[in-house]
């Protein structure tokens, strides 16, 4: 769960506390055997010449990294399918009320095939991202920050005999550079009896982690940005709706002129201007990125809560709480803004998918997310010399993520559409793009 | 805003256009601030510095190209970026416009939800990605469908790099910059493919369903003529925004598709002067597409009044 602490580091103030907390509660669920921790099904041994050494029941590490993989995904879909049973449970046995309107909502969401290809597609990203130490077949640590403190054991054809390596050296001897004879395509071992599902990078770096950290770093961000534009975009919209009048107008001012900046400039130059400076190197530049999507985001999902918000606002329920004295805070708060958050929730999740790409492309041109720290963009980049020779892994596979991930995304918004408002075909607009990247 | 950015922001140009000894030599570093103009109070400079952008007096670059007129290199720059532009606006209507209508007019077919599907995850894709993959293919060609692109009906020197806008004016000189600029052109324009092409088949699906077609019907006009006069034209209208609105995308898009396919436009340019530091050739940039943006919002509000009547000048 250290995907928890990942978010409190992203954020700057206030949150040393909280991380000591995280770290202990951290700490006291690394102690429990868990099924999923890398020690259970260990996949990284060696071959002595008769037999696999350290792995789960000697297994070859490819076996044994798959076990564990499917494992966790067993695990992931075994909890939803336990939420979605209990949720059933609970409403056609424990709950009061017969029905809610929300119930139609979500019959609607599970009748609706594409919706739930979406969301089965972000279920699996997100598994990714929370289970990343546990998918990977090595770790981040060992492969990528530290590969030169760390060391392997590995079976050497030549001296018949088992060796111990470094892992940065071992690296070096697993490079995948256009056709050469080490290179290490998806599904393979290298030399040194390292199994490596999606190959290895130009850096002799194992791709399939690489792409699982990175994934943790995309969706802390995009969450991050998503939920701070949400909390602008709806608190303006809010107060807009209820003042009317100049605040309207002067938000329209406002959003007009965030808007005629183009997002993606905006973002290269901040990020170029910002990178050495304190802000830049919070979370290897991530939370810089998070706050100016935020900044130039929030005006798409505010254009889509005013009018929904404006309705709202012309409802008699608000009338009759302003009538016998109730704060406009609480009005708001109370009165409006659940009949918002299903719009919030369908732009949240165009606009993450936006997001993935933006930051795929910012790191693709080198900005954003500092060098040491895996982002998808960047193996984009990094096998951009090899397409056409035999390393096109590199960078077919992160991109083919990239396009299944965002079409998830894209899904999923299109099913919480239909299902929260089936006559509209709202939403069709640019939000699922990353100001074109 | 951006000027904000610029000069209050972290970076010192005037220590970035010495070097490392140079800054500590306060002398040369005054100099170098005054030849910036950097030692001026605030309020002034910025009062001056939009002043000289309204009067399009845009000064001179700082590190790229050093001292060279910044007039002069966006208008050597300018003309590549509005060549790729331009094609990407066609390919794109001249695709996914078709496309969206023929989805729209059989819908709900195996080809309606076939090019659903395909403009929906073509539109996911990365367009950096889509340009190196798209090179590989083009690169490669031969092998794959049969036809070496380099060499078919014109030959060109390389696959990737600016196109030659000086022999536009002749035939061989137009095929050349066209073909060189087109793998970048769909690949810009695969976003606005795929909205329009969704937009286009919502649009006939909904005209498809008014009145009117069924009155045209009874009154015996021939299926044709029908689709032709009444649902193609009518459901022209709600692309025209669509359309529009993709500039901000190809603005976006231009710099990472001239990135990878190594074109000199002004996307590019944009993308060397932010990384290398040389600010006021980002400001100035950034007010040309600000310009860009507005302008295009400017002829979509006098396409729409064009093309459909009943909006009123006074509406919008």
């Amino acid at each position: 769960m250290s995907i928890l602490g990942d978010f409190v580091v992203a954020l700057p103030v206030g949150a040393g506390g909280a991380v000591a907390a995280l770290t202990e509660f951290e700490a006291a669920i690394r102690a429990v055997p868990t099924l999923l921790s890398r020690e259970t099904i260990p996949n990284q041994g060696y071959w002595d010449g008769s037999e696999w050494v350290g792995t789960f029941l000697n297994l070859r590490p490819g076996l044994a990294w798959g076990l564990r993989a499917t494992l966790v995904y067993v695990y992931a879909f075994a909890i939803a399918a336990w939420v979605a049973a209990g949720y059933q449970l609970y409403r056609r046995v424990y709950r009061a009320a017969n029905w809610t309107p929300r119930d139609d909502v979500i019959d609607r969401f599970r009748t609706h095939r594409w919706g739930i290809f979406g969301l089965f597609v972000v279920f699996m990203f997100v598994t990714m991202a929370v289970f990343a130490p546990a998918l990977g077949p090595t770790t981040y640590e060992q492969n990528m920050r530290n590969s030169y403190s760390n060391e392997i054991q590995y079976f050497d054809t030549e001296t018949d005999s088992v060796e111990t390596v470094l892992v940065g050296q071992a690296n070096r001897g697993s490079q995948s550079t256009g056709d050469n004879a080490d290179r290490v395509l998806p599904m393979e071992y290298d030399n040194f009896g390292r199994f490596h599902p999606f190959g290895t990078l130009p850096t002799g770096r194992d791709l399939f982690t690489f792409i699982v950290v990175g994934s943790r770093i995309s969706l802390v961000i995009g969450l991050l940005s998503v939920g701070l534009s949400a909390l602008l975009a709806s608190s303006l919209a809010l107060t807009a709706a209820y003042y009317k009048g100049r605040v309207d107008l002067s938000t329209v001012l406002i959003s007009d002129g965030v808007m005629a900046m183009p997002q993606l400039l905006l973002l290269i130059m901040l990020t170029s201007v910002l990178s050495g400076t304190w802000l830049g190197n919070i979370y290897s530049g991530g939370f810089l990125l998070a706050l100016i999507f935020a900044f130039t985001g929030w005006t798409y999902m505010w254009r889509s809560l005013r009018g929904p918000a404006l309705q709202v606002s012309e409802r008699q329920w608000i009338d009759a709480a302003r009538s016998f004295g109730q704060r406009p805070l609480v009005i708001m708060r109370r009165h409006m803004f659940p009949y918002i958050t299903g719009y919030m929730l369908i732009y949240g999740s165009m606009t993450l998918g936006g997001a993935i790409i933006s930051i795929a492309g910012l790191s693709y041109l080198g900005l954003g997310v500092a060098p040491p720290t895996p982002e998808w963009g960047r193996a984009i980049n990094l096998g951009q010399d090899y397409v056409r020779t035999g390393s096109w892994h590199i960078s077919l596979i992160p991109g083919l993520l990239i396009t299944l991930v965002v079409t998830g995304f894209n899904a999923l918004g299109d099913g919480i559409r239909d299902a929260i408002d089936p006559q509209s075909d709202a939403a069709s607009n640019t939000a699922g793009r990353g100001g074109g990247a | 805003m951006t000027w904000f950015i610029i000069f209050m922001g972290p970076i010192d140009p005037a220590a970035r256009l010495l070097s490392e000894g140079q800054v500590r030599n306060s002398a040369e570093y005054t100099a170098a601030q005054q030849q910036l103009g950097l030692d001026q109070p605030p309020l002034q400079h910025y009062v001056e510095w939009m002043g000289n952008l309204l009067t399009f007096d845009l000064g001179q670059t700082w590190l790229l190209y050093q001292g060279s007129n910044v007039n002069a290199l966006i208008l050597d720059f300018l003309p590549r970026t509005l060549w790729l532009g331009f094609w990407s606006v066609l390919i794109a209507i001249c695709i996914g416009v078709p496309l969206g209508f023929y989805a729209g007019m059989n819908s709900n077919t195996g080809a309606d939800y076939a090019a659903s599907l395909g403009g929906i995850v073509w539109r996911a894709m990365p367009n950096f990605w889509l340009a190196i993959m798209l090179l590989a293919v083009l690169g490669s060609s031969a092998a794959i469908i049969g036809i070496d692109y380099q060499n078919f009906i014109i030959p060109l020197d390389s696959l990737t790099g600016s196109p030659d806008m000086s022999q536009i004016g002749t035939v061989d000189g137009f095929l050349a910059a066209t073909k060189k600029v087109l793998p970048a052109a769909i690949v810009l324009g695969s976003a606005s493919m795929g909205n329009e092409m969704r937009i286009g088949r919502t649009a006939v699906l909904e005209v498809r369903n008014e009145d009117y077609i069924d009155f045209a019907r009874a009154q015996g006009v021939s299926d044709r003529l029908i689709v032709w006069k009444h649902i193609l034209r009518n459901a022209l209208v709600p692309l025209v925004p669509i359309i529009t609105s993709e500039a901000f995308l190809l603005i976006g898009g231009s710099v990472l598709v001239e990135t990878v396919f190594s074109i000199n436009g002004i996307g590019w340019l944009f993308y060397q002067a932010a990384i290398q530091g040389d600010l006021p050739l980002v400001g100035t940039l950034m007010y040309i597409f600000i310009l860009m943006i507005v302008s295009i919002n400017l002829i979509q509000d006098i396409l729409y009044t064009i093309i459909d009547p009943r909006v009123g000048l006074e509406g919008n």
